[in-house]
């Protein structure tokens, strides 16, 4: 759980105060020192543009990891509804749900999301929208998983033939109950969206050019890949750590529930 | 049996219907003039209104959504797959080469991957928590977090520009292929690793196990006959899901190879606004998913009876 909150601090860290600790302004067009290999001066080198990679780097991960973070939050919101809306709502509402959720789920995400964002347009907007369609589906299905076995619980019945309604119970006896599995969720579904980013920006369809994002910037350093290989090493490994470290700490929060679990 | 079966399968139609009707609507609602988009792709030149007239009565754009939508979906249910929007051939012949590259990709990289995964997992749980167990893992979370188009660059920039000893671009030879599917494979073992490892050590801690070595049944026949089975469920289930990456992952490998196929097909027809090419493999796509999602769903309730009572 601490490595949890560590995590969520660190990124949210990042995200934030990232661009005030960039060098550099991320666009700011410096041709005489294109491509120039790391420095005191430039420490991890220049694009071919002549743009600080440490300063675009760190401006990107508001890009990266901040709309990686909004795409997921809105996979929580839209999909906890949804599953709630499967469990509680009864036979109909749970067939439409369930239905809908395995349309979702019967396509590859990522190819689904290059549709949906190249059929828009690139941009942030697209970007958003195509991950967020492509990432709700693990929370409703666990969230409605969830809500069954919570149906026939003693207290649940209890709270509805007291004249609870739905809507009260999914808030205070639902919701609770499906807050630490649905985080586990979450952080698998932040590392995707990640991942989903910088593939859309790597194919083309993401962030605008010169936002500074990390897969259009490993885009960008693909072409001078035989000239200065290390412009293309930098944003790769910022991927893999992030995305790493989420892993890790959706792994180790996985790991302490079971035990709680079985503790109990 | 057969009223699970016709459930599945009905399922099966509501979800292809679905993943039709929305690529469909989404094509249709897309922002900007998809003629336009057609026309640049057919003739890359200066555009009048006559021409974009023209292009929008054959790709019939000019009528409203549900007689376009009906005027494809028809055909289809006649398994015709219409003509391009760009070219005016037909869908399925363009398409089906593109499958000719892509399914070989896919499958070599499926094949690499196990050919890791399977011997690492089995070697790494002899002893879990030992070197090789750790090992293992951290592979496999590594192999997790390494998006393919970035593990594909390093393996160019390893393999062809500072070796030199594989070609990077195109997919003229056989060599052409190798780096492609390793990025596949190697992506495909980092998870499978992880699958098969933890479904090992589940079936390794069942309850009876300890009772049957007790008898005096031999380690090698408890492996055959009570771990493999065990372990064997969750690598059916997540099936489905490999398969999800060996497409996605040759969508990307494919563009960052440069190599015809699928994802190139569709990288091409997003961008021109090719409707039917985009139509015939978003749902080759989802009948693909479908029909797979249903044999795991038929295989699961054989390898373990008790799912299909749980779920009725």
């Amino acid at each position: 759980m601490r490595s949890v909150i560590a995590l969520a601090g660190a990124i949210l860290f990042f995200a934030l105060i990232g661009p005030f600790l960039a060098p550099y302004d991320p666009t700011a067009i410096n041709i005489p020192k294109r491509l120039s290999a790391p420095s005191a001066e430039f420490l991890l080198g220049t694009d071919a543009l002549g743009r600080d990679i440490l300063s675009r780097l760190l401006h990107g991960a508001r890009w990266s990891l901040g709309l990686a973070f909004l795409i997921s939050l809105i996979g929580l919101v839209v999909g906890t509804v949804a599953g709630l809306l499967a469990a509680l709502g009864g036979k109909l509402a749970d067939w439409v749900v369930m239905r809908t959720t395995d349309t979702f789920l019967a396509f590859p995400d990522l190819v689904a999301a290059v549709v949906i964002a190249g059929l828009m347009g690139a941009g942030t907007w697209s970007l958003i929208f195509a991950l967020s369609v492509t990432g709700w589906m693990r929370y409703a299905r666990v969230a409605r998983g969830i809500g069954l076995s919570l149906q026939s619980r003693g207290y649940v019945v209890q709270a509805r033939l007291a004249g609870m309604s739905p809507w009260s119970v999914a808030r205070w006896h639902f919701l609770p109950s499906l807050l630490p599995s649905l985080t586990v969720v979450w952080t698998g579904v932040f590392a995707r969206a990640i991942l989903g980013i910088s593939a859309l920006g790597f194919l083309g369809f993401g962030v605008h050019p010169p936002l500074p994002e990390w897969g259009t910037m490993l885009l960008d350093a693909r072409i001078h890949m035989r000239s200065t290989p290390l412009q293309m090493i930098w944003p790769g490994l910022t991927v893999v750590i992030s995305v790493l470290a989420i892993n890790l700490a959706g792994d180790a929060l996985r790991d302490a529930l079971a035990d709680k679990g079985t503790a109990r | 049996m057969i009223a699970t079966v016709l459930g599945l399968l009905l399922r099966a139609v509501v979800v292809l219907a679905g993943t039709a009707f929305i690529t469909f609507a989404l094509l249709w609602n897309a922002p900007g003039d998809p003629a336009q988009a057609i026309a640049m792709a057919r003739f890359d030149s200066f555009l009048t209104e006559d021409i974009l007239d023209q292009v929008r009565q054959e790709a019939g754009l000019d009528t409203d959504f549900w007689s376009a939508f009906g005027a494809w979906l028809g055909p289809l249910l006649m398994l015709d797959l219409g003509n391009s929007a760009v070219t005016g051939r037909p869908v399925w012949p363009d398409l089906s080469t593109a499958i000719g590259y892509s399914f070989p990709l896919a499958l070599a990289g499926l094949v690499i991957g196990l050919a890791m995964s399977l011997p690492l997992a089995i070697l790494a749980t002899r002893r879990p928590g030992g070197l090789l167990d750790r090992f293992a893992v951290a592979v496999a979370s590594l192999g997790a977090a390494i998006p393919a188009y970035w593990l594909g660059l390093l393996l160019i920039l390893l393999f062809a520009v500072h070796l030199g000893w594989l070609p990077a671009m195109g997919a003229r030879t056989p060599a052409h292929a190798i780096l492609p599917a390793l990025t596949l494979g190697l992506g495909v073992a980092a998870s499978l690793t992880r699958i098969i490892r933890s479904g090992i050590l589940e079936a390794r801690s069942q309850p009876f196990l300890p009772a049957i070595k007790r008898r005096g049944v031999a380690d090698r026949a408890i492996g055959r006959d009570h771990v493999a089975p065990h372990a064997a469920i969750p690598v059916v289930t997540v099936f489905g899901l490999e398969l999800a990456f060996l497409l996605e992952g040759v969508v990307m490998v494919e563009v960052i190879f440069g190599r015809p196929g699928l994802g190139t097909f569709l990288v091409g027809a997003i961008e021109a606004r090719d409707f039917p090419h985009v139509q015939a493999i978003v749902v080759l796509t989802a009948l693909l998913f479908v029909t797979v999602n249903l044999l795991i769903d038929l295989i699961y309730r054989v390898l373990d009876p008790r799912i299909g009572e749980r779920n009725a």
